[in-house]
């Protein structure tokens, strides 16, 4: 159902990991999170529809499914600079395309209504703790591993393989969760960042 | 009102899912303060104003619903937004919570009953494919939408300037 990745280089520019790094707050964080505060303020909206639209019709209007696919894409794009996963600046725009970053989910033409009831009285207790819980012990892991890698690209340029699929697969279960609490799936999020078998 | 002014009117079968789907949304936008979580009711309709720009380009059967459901969207909006900027006098300025603010307050919440009713027959209906007009906004919108736009046909012509 999700596709989601971010590519490994082979080499990481060390000139864009300073300049991202001291003035990547500036230049990258700043002007995107200001376009991504307003169109995830519209997310929000078309979210909180969707779950009458889904409640009433069980199905999720595509145009709307899309909308929050793109939006997906664009905040993977921003979180690959902001953890030093990919190189070069990310790109505006919710049609943008990123050689770094494949993220795409698979549109189901019908979604459980009683699911949906289900995730949004008891969402919290049976996805959100546990997945949070856990989710939460391995942000804090990323943190760390981003800081190390920080200095292993500075003198290498080179980020270490297993520790970029440990962030990408956090980055990617957090999608999971996210999908499976705004309707956009039935399936349970799996406990593990590893990408599924399609 | 003749036939030929105006383009003709899809019929359900002619249109696909998706364009049922962008037209019932446009009704739904006035739910959009909720889902933003912001209690102002203004947002409603700048969240349909947003949809109607999104959407006027998809087809003409969305851009009629989504127009209706925005231009009636703006009686309730105005109506909404002196109730808040009223009550926000009596809350923090100590106004008197008159009579005439109760009598308000119920044709406020009167309107609203009526605008919610006919815009879930309205998003209902889109969903189905089906025109459905409401009083007055659906034939301004209709007019404004399905209305064939003429063409310019004065070519221009570029002149040298004046000497």
């Amino acid at each position: 159902m999700l596709t989601f990745d971010i590519k490994h280089q082979d080499r990481y520019s060390r000139g864009e990991l300073l300049l991202r790094s001291f003035f990547g707050w500036l230049y990258i964080q700043i002007p995107h999170l200001f376009l991504l505060f307003f169109v995830g303020l519209w997310g929000a909206i078309l979210r909180f529809i969707s779950f009458f639209i889904v409640l009433f019709t069980g199905r999720y209007p595509e145009s709307f499914f899309e909308f929050q696919v793109q939006l997906i894409r664009w905040q993977t794009r921003l979180n690959a600079r902001i953890f030093n996963l990919a190189d070069d600046y990310p790109p505006f725009g919710l049609d943008a395309k990123d050689e770094y970053i494949a993220v795409d989910v698979k549109y189901p033409e019908r979604i459980s209504r009683g699911l949906v009831l289900l995730r949004a009285f008891f969402g919290i207790i049976y996805v959100l703790i546990p997945h949070a819980f856990v989710l939460f012990f391995r942000l804090i892991w990323c943190q760390i591993l981003v800081i190390i890698a920080w200095w292993i690209v500075l003198f290498t340029g080179e980020f270490p393989k297993s520790w970029h699929e440990f962030i990408v697969g956090t980055l990617r279960w957090q999608t999971r969760v996210n999908l499976y609490m705004w309707y956009m799936t039935d399936e349970y999020p799996p406990f593990t960042g590893k990408p599924l078998a399609q | 009102m003749t036939e030929n002014q105006y383009q003709p009117i899809p019929q359900p079968e002619e249109l696909e899912i998706r364009e049922r789907e962008d037209a019932m949304g446009a009704y739904l936008m006035m739910f959009a303060a909720l889902g933003a979580g912001l209690p102002l009711p203004i947002l409603n309709l700048v969240a349909a104003i947003i949809y109607y720009y999104i959407n006027k380009g998809k087809s003409l059967f969305v851009r009629f619903h989504s127009l209706q459901s925005l231009l009636s969207q703006l009686p309730t909006s105005i109506l909404n937004a002196v109730a808040v900027f009223w009550g926000a006098r009596i809350i923090f300025l100590d106004y008197a919570f008159s009579d005439v603010f109760k009598g308000y307050l119920w044709l406020v919440g009167i309107a609203n009953l009526i605008y919610i009713v006919f815009s879930i027959i309205g998003a209902v209906k889109a969903r189905k494919g089906e025109m459905y007009y409401f009083l007055f906004f659906g034939r301004v919108s209709y007019q404004s939408v399905f209305k064939k736009k003429e063409l310019d046909d004065h070519a221009v012509v570029n002149q040298p300037p004046k000497m």
